[in-house]
């Protein structure tokens, strides 16, 4: 293929423009000053701020659990509907399910996070549950839309399974709920936990849902960090930001290295 | 050691229907896949230990009738009965059928042993008799020191030896096989063909093999079934299929023929004599045929059943001799296939033995030849 | 020494508890293909489907203190049952301008924003389909990496790009240039939601584009179109469904953004999630909150529609 120069350069610009302010952030979180213009020498003293801080502590812990909810819970409900609208031909209703399942990913999260406030507004008049607002209805909700992000993961890869594999399982005496423990999850598991580790990233960033579910004393991480955002630079929150982008890239650097390991040449399934 | 099993190539039952009763029956089976028609109302007879070849192209509906037997289709109508009992409606899992995938479908996540292991797993049997069974296996299919061993640590011809080792791990009465040596390389599918007869002889399994390549069918089967379309066409010995055809679509599908049209100038009881203007002269067949004077039909012969000479032979009756050019010659290293122009402008292919080494007499190019052959060197084919 | 079973004889089939239980339900009619349907079907019902239908409910009521603070739909008196149904809401959507002019606001900004991030997000995603099979993953990882960073952090980054003693400025300040205002306007949004959403862009197009058949722009170039032909004819037509699909993902959720024009857009830009939030958390009229969003989703369903089409495209691709 010609290479020409329109390309990487294009690609280039591209990926600065994506990094860049990640990048600044990064720096400047060693700022001495509380400035984000002028660089004062190095410090870790926003770091030391950070920790010393209970409440952003405490909503960093609180969105780690919701978040951990979520995902495990948005995991098994997304399996399931996947392998529903992959391998069952057509039943009724099917159109609507596939809806209902995929609407969440472009529905915008103010629709979203109203009508989940006025459904439990209206639950607990009705049958007295949920009694408040909290961590259960964050959770809820959150469960609600990763389901159709891990839905989306785990049907990409159930499309591209090789039936063959299920058939033999079958054929050798296997039931069908038998070959889907035995042979399937087992070879869809790394898009299980794709699937899990975007559930848990997109219910960790939250802000809009979780503001309207969300009770008192039940705040979470970016309900904290956009109060104090909204008032302007927040040298704390460019700490914040780098320690979650080094453990995000930590991450995700890890399992480029597994599957690339783990990937030998003539992998067939 | 069990006593050798008694092998339908020995016994031949299918020549004694009366007497013998098949072990699969397949009856008036449909599929239909929406409009298309896949399998269209095929019946058909196997016994035990045999091995059964279904042979045709794609699109022939061989395939969807081995799923139908494996139990991962259901017929549209028709029923199929393995052993005295109906399947028809009995899913994979609880048919005495394994099969063995074109693909192979090893478990990627499984060794070897715990390939083959699988099938007995399910069964419940005791560990101590599962891995009894997995050596068993495993020396059969010469994998001894495999066991330990991922898929994808394995060659094409290893996975190959397991997949059929996983088939057979829970002595199934029938063992079904998708196109089995199709992903091999030549050498090694010679060389897994004659393992394959031996084992199937050995074990007395019935085996029925799904294939498109002919020879495949000749070397490993008991007997074939001819599908075209949906449809079985002939079923037979492979000796029958081959000398004796029923079509001109069996003649052509199987080895090479050359196929005439011509006229029926004389129909006699013991004999009848085809008037072929393609040919340039007449066809004396030696014994009778069911059809009726001034018949179109088509004469098909084998390019080895025909002989070459330089001087004109004597013929029989006044027929069975076209004359021609050499166009082409193939040399094959053991024969050489002659093209031979006839004035009609058809072509004739013969092929002879190279018997002779550096032949220096041997026909040649732009040489005018004789084409010679036997009353019954060839099959009258009348559809 | 393995026991001699006849082969003829299929071993026993052990009945493990689960087959009856299968069995049983089965009679009743519920089949394992149900089981595996129900679980998320009702969730979605109860926790999708039914809130929209609240909301719907809750639009066609009235403000009222107290909790809830809104109009009850129905109230029984004396054994009547009485529907009490308010249209003020929608009707002040109409007639009052900052509503019209937000939902139309929305639009324009998601539609131009959505070009913007075509017109970026394309050429990444064509250079990294065309890249050697070696960096594709390593460039794939990059792209979505900044995604799995917070959404709300990075639009936070941005802002101590763009403010006025901001990173941009600073660096334009070296060659002498008066800080440009980029804060608190439209355009910070547009680069707010181009920021935040290319992964998004990108993705889908990436998709469609590296399964596109190289031996097409052989052949193309072959019978004498010039790069650029094949580009216009036959690149661009046959991504067709990844620029549709990944331009939906980024318009349908850049309408009702609200992060992004709150943290970075003025006063002066309207858009119509600012507005929910504000009537919801503000004004506290959830009613008036409700029917803007049934209005939302109005205006969001075709898009959505066009989407579910797509993405039938991409996958069949």
């Amino acid at each position: 293929m010609r290479r020409g120069w329109f390309l990487p350069i294009a690609a280039a610009l591209g990926f600065s423009f994506l990094y860049a302010p990640i990048v600044s952030l990064v720096i400047f979180s060693f700022n001495e000053s509380s400035l984000v213009t002028v660089w004062s020498g190095f410090s870790t003293k926003w770091y030391g701020a950070l920790f010393s801080d209970p409440q952003l502590l405490g909503a960093a812990w609180l969105s780690l659990q919701i978040a951990a909810l979520s995902a495990s819970i948005a995991l098994v409900l997304g399996t399931l509907a996947a392998v529903a609208l992959v391998r069952f031909r057509r039943f009724r209703g099917r159109t609507l399910f596939a809806g209902m399942v995929s609407a969440p990913l472009v529905m915008p999260d103010v629709i979203t996070g109203l009508s989940l406030l006025l459904l439990f507004v209206a639950m607990e008049g009705f049958l007295g549950w949920p009694q408040g607002r909290g961590m259960l209805t964050i959770v809820i909700a959150h469960a609600t839309f990763c389901t159709a992000y891990v839905c989306v993961v785990v049907q990409s890869r159930l499309s591209d399974f090789d039936r063959s594999l299920e058939e033999a399982a079958m054929d050798l005496g296997a039931s069908p709920v038998r070959t889907f423990f035995d042979v399937t999850l087992p070879i869809i598991a790394p898009a299980l936990v794709s699937g899990w580790l975007l559930g848990f990233t997109l219910s960790l960033d939250d802000l809009v849902i979780a503001s309207f579910v969300s009770g008192p004393g039940s705040s979470t991480l970016p309900m904290v960090i956009f109060s104090k955002v909204r008032l302007g630079v927040s040298p704390d929150v460019n700490a914040l930001a780098t320690i979650i982008i080094g453990i995000v890239a930590l991450g995700v650097l890890a399992a480029t290295i597994v599957q690339l390991r783990s990937k030998p040449k003539n992998r067939q399934v | 050691m069990a006593k050798k099993p008694q092998l339908a190539i020995d016994t031949r039952p299918w020549r004694d229907t009366a007497n013998n009763k098949p072990f699969v029956r397949i009856r008036n089976v449909s599929k239909k896949f929406g409009d298309i028609i896949a399998v269209d109302d095929v019946s058909l007879d196997i016994y035990k230990s045999e091995l059964f070849c279904l042979l045709g192209g794609s699109g022939s509906g061989k395939s969807t009738l081995l799923r139908m037997l494996a139990g991962f289709e259901n017929p549209t109508s028709g029923a199929i009965e393995i052993d005295g009992q109906d399947m028809t409606a009995v899913p994979p899992y609880d048919r005495p059928v394994n099969m063995m995938f074109q693909s192979y479908a090893l478990f990627p996540h499984m060794s070897v042993e715990q390939n083959i292991a699988y099938g007995l797993k399910r069964d419940g049997l005791p560990r101590a008799e599962i891995n009894a069974r997995v050596e068993e296996l495993l020396a059969l299919v010469k994998l001894g020191d495999y066991g330990k061993r991922k898929p994808h640590q394995l060659s094409g011809g290893q996975r190959q030896r397991v997949a059929l080792a996983r088939a057979l791990a829970k002595r199934p009465k029938l063992l079904l096989l998708d196109e089995p040596l199709g992903a091999l390389d030549k050498k090694l599918r010679e060389e897994t063909q004659f393992e394959l007869v031996k084992i199937q002889e050995s074990l007395g399994v019935t085996f029925i093999v799904v294939t498109h390549d002919q020879e495949e069918a000749m070397t490993l089967a008991t007997r074939i079934g001819v599908m075209n379309q949906g449809e079985i066409v002939m079923v037979g010995e492979p000796t029958d299929i081959y000398e004796f055809p029923n079509s001109r679509f069996v003649a052509n599908f199987i080895g090479s023929a050359n196929m005439v049209e011509g006229v029926v100038s004389e129909d006699e009881p013991d004999h009848i004599r085809i008037r072929s203007s393609e040919l340039g002269c007449d066809i004396y067949v030696g014994h009778g045929v069911d059809c009726a004077p001034e018949q179109r039909l088509w004469w098909a012969i084998r390019p080895e059943k025909m002989v070459l000479s330089r001087e004109k032979p004597a013929g029989l009756n006044g027929a069975n001799v076209a004359t021609g050019i050499v166009e082409e010659i193939a040399y094959l290293g053991d024969i050489s296939v002659y093209q031979i122009a006839l004035e009609s402008g058809k072509r004739l292919r013969v092929s002879q033995t190279n018997s002779v080494r550096g032949n220096p007499d041997a026909i040649t190019w732009e040489e005018t030849v004789y084409v010679s052959w036997d009353e019954d060197a060839g099959s009258v084919l009348t559809s | 020494m393995t026991t001699a079973r006849d082969p003829t004889i299929p071993p026993p089939r052990r009945l493990k508890p689960w087959n009856a239980v299968e069995r049983g339900l089965a009679r009743v009619g519920i089949t394992g293909r149900m089981l595996v349907l129900i679980a998320p079907l009702l969730w979605l019902l109860v926790f999708f489907l039914v809130p929209l239908a609240v909301v719907f409910g809750i639009s066609l009521t009235s403000k009222q203190f107290g909790r809830p603070p809104y109009t009850p739909l129905l109230t029984s008196e004396d054994g009547m049952v009485q529907l009490t149904l308010h249209l003020n809401n929608y009707i002040r959507l109409f007639t009052d301008n900052l509503y019209v002019a937000a939902y139309l606001s929305s639009i324009r900004i998601a539609a131009i924003a959505t070009i913007i991030t075509l017109l970026v997000g394309y050429p990444m995603a064509y250079a990294i389909a065309r890249a050697p099979d070696r960096w594709r993953n390593i460039l794939l990882m990059l792209v979505v990496l900044p995604f799995f960073t917070s959404f709300l952090l990075r639009v936070y980054a941005l802002t101590g790009f763009m403010r006025g003693n901001g990173v941009i400025n600073q660096f334009l300040g070296l060659f002498g240039v008066e800080p440009l205002v980029m804060m608190q306007t439209d355009f910070a949004v547009y680069v707010g939601i181009v920021y935040t959403y290319l992964p998004f862009m990108i993705l889908p197009l990436y998709t469609t584009l590296v399964k596109l058949d190289v031996s097409l722009f052989e052949a193309s170039a072959d019978l004498g179109a010039r790069p650029i032909h094949t580009f216009l004819f036959v690149t661009l037509p046959l991504s067709l469904p990844g620029i549709i699909a990944g331009s939906m993902l980024v318009f349908i959720p850049a309408i009702g953004e609200f992060v992004i024009p709150s943290l970075l857009g003025g006063p002066e830009t309207l858009m119509i999630g600012r507005v929910l939030w504000d009537e919801f958390f503000s004004a506290t009229n959830w009613p008036r909150a409700s029917a803007v969003a049934v209005a939302m989703l109005v205006v969001v369903v075709v898009p959505i529609m066009l989407l579910q089409r797509a993405q039938g495209a991409v996958v069949e691709k």
